[in-house]
């Protein structure tokens, strides 16, 4: 029996021409393991977040926001939960908002001084591309209906009255720039490296 | 420009400076190819982490560095639905010419409205800065634009409307 007689239809289809032969091979490139690139991270549990959380809050209290920030900032979660990492985010957020726009690099130089200074400020920068890709995310995915569907005769522009579409967003626009000042000013004392090392660094808040 | 643009597209302008800083790098996969790896997605190693700046919920940049190539797509201000469809023509037309614009990518990625992929190449004959620069003048003058265009069509449609109704007067 010759093996060509073997054949179906189903077998001589050209499908197996799509496969990705190089998902299957554990040594080919786009299986390369990223989990070297970087040390394992102490996972942080939801209750030394917590109690961080009461500490900082306590300084706020005080008046001493930079030891606030840089409380935050020495203790990154890059090994948690998502909730975890939510919580230390609306922390970070929670503390920069509460400084004043003429505190802020004072504040900034202050954290960046010191034993891992360096690191604290990249750290900042870490969470400051995080809360506006969270915040951008989470409400796109609520204005998305942007259908046809959705016409009324306020939306048209034609009309001047009627409340404006884009209203709903001037609770986060507020929120966003504030991130974009701290940004301009972490670039302002820390340089472009910092930016750098947000991109490059696997370890992710 | 307003008070809020400017920490904004200050926030671009450094990202992205420190984004562009790409070097030649062949496919790992397939010999003697040479692709923009933030495109083919096959060396996990390679990719770096995209990054968010956004003014608010619906004016927003994601840059997706890679070592030979990064991806900028920015999602244009649309506040309502004669501006969507604004910027729906006016991107589709400058993406429809994507040849002789370089950097331009032919199709946006999702959830945005244009993107632009510079690849070292581009970064080896044109100048990083005048590259970002010009990220950033696009960014300023497409809002400009949009909104100029609103007031045309709103002029145009109102004496349009006029000159159809005076037999009826």
């Amino acid at each position: 029996m010759s093996i060509i007689r073997e054949h179906t239809q189903t077998t001589l289809s050209d499908a197996w021409r799509t496969i990705d032969i190089d998902a299957l091979d554990p040594d080919s490139a786009p299986n390369f393991d990223t989990s070297t690139l970087h040390p394992p991270q102490p996972e942080i549990t939801e209750a030394e977040v917590r109690q961080l959380t009461t500490q900082v809050r306590q300084l706020l209290r005080g008046g001493d926001a930079e030891g606030a920030l840089r409380g935050c900032l020495d203790m990154p979660v890059y090994n948690g939960s998502d909730g975890v990492k939510e919580m230390a985010m609306g922390l970070v957020v929670e503390v920069l908002q509460s400084i004043k726009a003429s505190e802020m690099v004072p504040v900034l130089r202050g954290v960046g001084e010191g034993v891992g200074g360096g690191e604290r400020v990249d750290v900042l920068m870490k969470y400051l591309y995080k809360g506006m890709a969270a915040a951008s995310s989470s409400s796109g995915a609520s204005s998305a209906p942007r259908t046809p569907t959705r016409v009324t005769p306020q939306q048209t522009g034609f009309s001047q009255m009627g409340p404006r579409p884009g209203a709903s967003a001037e609770s986060t626009g507020a929120a966003m720039s504030v991130l974009l000042s701290w940004h301009e000013k972490a670039v302002e004392v820390a340089g472009l490296g910092c930016i750098g090392r947000v991109m490059t660094d696997w370890r992710k808040v | 420009m307003s008070q809020s643009l400017r920490p904004y597209l200050q926030a671009v302008r450094s990202s992205l400076t420190a984004a562009l800083c790409l070097s030649n790098f062949a496919s790992q996969t397939a010999e003697r190819h040479n692709v923009p790896e933030v495109e083919a997605r096959t060396s996990p190693e390679v990719l770096l982490t995209p990054l968010t700046i956004a003014r608010n919920e619906n004016e927003r940049v994601l840059i997706e560095p890679s070592i030979n190539s990064i991806r900028i797509s920015i999602k244009i201000k649309q506040a309502d639905e004669i501006e969507h469809i604004l910027v729906h023509k006016f991107t589709r037309f400058l993406t429809q010419r994507a040849e002789s614009f370089f950097i331009l990518r032919r199709k946006p990625i999702k959830g945005y409205d244009i993107s632009f992929l510079i690849t070292n190449f581009h970064t080896e004959e044109m100048l990083k800065h005048k590259l970002v620069d010009f990220i950033i003048q696009f960014m300023e003058e497409v809002d400009k634009e949009i909104s100029e265009m609103k007031l045309f069509l709103n002029a145009r449609a109102r004496f349009v409307a006029e000159s159809f109704l005076t037999p009826f007067d």
